[in-house]
């Protein structure tokens, strides 16, 4: 059994929308109206997301978007049933480790719906005065598949000597808190290397090659990375999602790179999707979505 | 008829569980510098007129004097945690990092990479999946709730559940805005630090381990209590609605503890000990008169209280609270502890585990003292005027 991708959705910002937060609260409406789902079918919310408004510490901000979505926000009462939220982070593979929570959740009958959001966005309030990304949120409205289609097989490796190479980090400078973002021009390749070994580990696992993937769907969604990938994953492997203009993503993007494989036309055969994400640490991991 | 509002995990044969899991170890950090509440109350810029000793019945805290941040706390506690396992760290096969602060280097806040591959490597777990959980002070017992499924449904067979929190710098920029007993920062104030550590492992045939989790977000409190970076200032500030927050979770925490027990078969009195979130001595004893009252009943031992030694240590709060009891003589082998989350968001969850000898074996006996749930020393006077005020985070 795997985890059934019911519905994905990006949803971008601009100078008028740029809430991480908000922009979240879209992303998933419009992944469960995809589904024919209520907000009150989700019994687990995962945020994946890094950089939102104020960077919010406390509380997860999962909460506040399953307030924001009325998902069983109220008190306990008979006739019903709760939500539970909370955040995760690890980079670009937030959405990927968020993926695999709902995994182990739906595998054992604990659950029936799950939704991983990811957004990113200036956190405003002079914070972060050369935040990099464009304000984007994903959500991934999943349950579990009954057959063996789905996401499944999970791996992961780090390679925690190439930390530097990627890093968020919010200092007290000058008489304000400020958010630096700094990349490596080799974190690209670097991850890169990572997804590409932890990837072959998958196909390894499931008796596959790069030559049985219809599709590849990657974070970081950027073209540096994405070449890279192309690169180290070799000549046999198929077409990697791309990005269709320079929008800048951050977490969102593996699901952005989801849901261009999975609007993509169907093939004769049914579909084996690469899934694979690096984010800083370096942490790096893999699952295969079928179809 | 009872609610179904926890997301809820029962023992492996319920469900499609693979295996069980169990508490295998447990291991803390506390800083060497203790800050009494008087130290804190003297600090305050504005004459507050504030007793909040004799509000909260916190007597002192453990702080950090940039001797350590959030990272060397988790990792000090990490190793306490390992040392005191019969395992390899090369076993561990995910760590999980729940702080909600993320200082290192004094009070540089990591957004990224997460601190748990950082952690991970140090402590020589090199195969572990690692992640960063943040869930408030609710984070680590949902870390637990996470590893527990992974155990349980065979992904993982041992799990480090992590957390260093250096937090009472909330408590530095609250003094600087805190007027009266009214004022929203006045739980910052009841902060300390601390870390620790959790190791979650497959359970033998036959050891009971971790019965149950469930968890629930009542999101309709959800900005009840909201921290951001401060303005003007290194760290962060918290702002807490503590009179509403309270009254959400005394209203609450009785549905979801009935719940578990329903779901167990259990009465309040199977419980041997209730170790709540330490947010204040006065609250988690009007919140256990409440359980008592609503569910007909009473833990065996009374509410666990270390608040008064440790002031709030936020995620880290049940851990510390935990290896206390353990070290004082207070658990025994079959004694069925529940672990009650009481966080912003609000998040409440239940994790019911039962002592077995190697958790025993783990922490033993060092400072046997006082009964369990031993009073933290709060007048008649200070429990009425804490029922109008409350100062909960």
């Amino acid at each position: 059994m795997g985890l059934r991708v019911d519905a994905v959705s990006v949803v971008t910002g601009d100078h008028l929308h740029t809430s991480g937060r908000k922009l979240a609260d879209r992303a998933i409406e419009q992944a469960l109206a995809e589904a024919g789902l209520a907000p009150g079918a989700i019994d687990l919310l995962v945020n994946a997301g890094i950089y939102h408004d104020r960077i919010l510490g406390e509380p997860a901000l999962a909460a506040l978007i399953q307030e924001d979505i009325g998902a069983n926000a109220e008190d306990p009462h008979e006739g019903a049933r709760g939500t539970f939220s909370f955040d995760v982070a690890n980079g670009a593979a937030g959405a990927l480790t968020g993926l695999e929570i709902a995994d182990g959740f739906l595998l054992d009958g604990t659950i029936d719906h799950a939704v991983v959001v990811a957004s990113d966005s200036d956190p405003g309030h002079g914070l972060a005065p050369d935040f990099p990304f464009d304000p984007t949120a994903g959500a991934l409205v999943c349950s579990r598949a009954d057959d063996d289609h789905g996401i499944l097989g999970f791996r992961w490796a780090t390679s925690p000597d190439a930390a530097a190479l990627r890093s968020g980090v919010l200092r007290f400078e000058s008489g304000h808190n400020r958010l630096r973002l700094h990349e490596d021009d080799s974190f690209a390749d670097s991850a890169a290397a990572l997804a590409a070994k932890v990837a072959a580990q998958l196909l390894t696992d499931l008796g596959m090659t790069t030559s049985d993937l219809t599709h590849v769907a990657a974070a970081p969604f950027d073209v540096a990375f994405l070449d890279g990938l192309a690169s180290h994953l070799g000549p046999a492997a198929p077409t990697i999602v791309r990005p269709t203009s320079d929008h800048r993503f951050h977490t969102a993007g593996l699901l952005a790179a989801l849901a261009g494989a999975v609007a993509a036309p169907p093939s004769a055969g049914g579909e084996r999707v690469l899934v694979v994400a690096a984010g800083a640490g370096i942490v790096a991991g893999a699952a295969l979505l079928t179809r | 008829m009872g609610t179904n509002w926890l997301m809820m995990e029962q023992s492996p044969d319920a469900g499609h569980a693979l295996f069980g899991a169990r508490l295998a170890s447990v291991g803390r950090r506390l800083p060497e510098t203790h800050r009494s509440t008087d130290e804190v109350m003297a600090s305050t810029t504005h004459r507050t007129r504030v007793d909040l000793e004799r509000l909260t019945g916190i007597h002192e805290r453990r702080v950090s004097v940039g001797d350590d941040d959030s990272y060397s706390l988790a990792l000090d506690a990490a190793r306490d945690c390992l040392n005191r396992w019969d395992g390899n760290p090369e076993q561990i096969d995910l760590v999980v990092c729940c702080s909600i602060t993320k200082y290192r280097d004094g009070l540089a806040q990591w957004m990224e990479p997460p601190f748990s591959v950082a952690l991970a490597d140090e402590v020589g777990a090199h195969h572990a999946r690692t992640f960063d959980l943040s869930n408030a002070c609710a984070g680590m017992l949902s870390g637990v709730f996470v590893a527990n499924n992974w155990v349980r449904t065979g992904r993982a067979r041992t799990a480090l559940v992590v957390s260093g929190e250096y937090i009472s710098q909330l408590a530095v920029n609250a003094a600087k805005h805190v007027h009266t007993i009214a004022s929203r920062e006045l739980a910052s104030l009841t902060l300390g630090d601390a870390g620790a550590a959790v190791i979650v492992e497959r359970a033998p045939e036959g050891v009971e381990g971790i019965s149950t989790v469930g968890f629930t977000t009542i999101a309709e409190h959800s900005r009840l209590c909201l921290a951001y970076p401060a303005k003007h200032d290194a760290g962060a500030r918290m702002f807490t609605k503590s009179r509403a927050l309270q009254a959400a979770a005394i209203a609450d925490v009785p549905i979801v503890l009935q719940e578990i027990l329903d779901a167990t078969g259990l009465s309040i009195e199977d419980i041997d000990c209730v170790i709540p979130h330490q947010t204040s001595a006065r609250a988690i004893r009007k919140g256990m008169a409440t359980v008592g009252a609503a569910l007909g009943g009473s833990p065996r031992q009374p509410a666990v209280v270390t608040v008064d030694r440790y002031g709030n240590t936020a995620s880290t709060s049940h851990t510390v609270a935990l290896i206390e009891e353990l070290e004082a003589g207070h658990l025994v082998e079959g004694d069925r502890v529940a672990l009650i989350a009481l966080a912003s968001g609000i998040e409440l969850g239940v994790v019911l585990f039962t002592v077995d000898a190697g958790l025993l074996a783990a922490r033993p006996v060092t400072a046997p003292d006082e009964p369990p749930g031993a009073p933290a020393g709060t007048s008649d006077d200070a429990q009425q005027e804490g029922a109008r005020h409350g100062a909960q985070s």
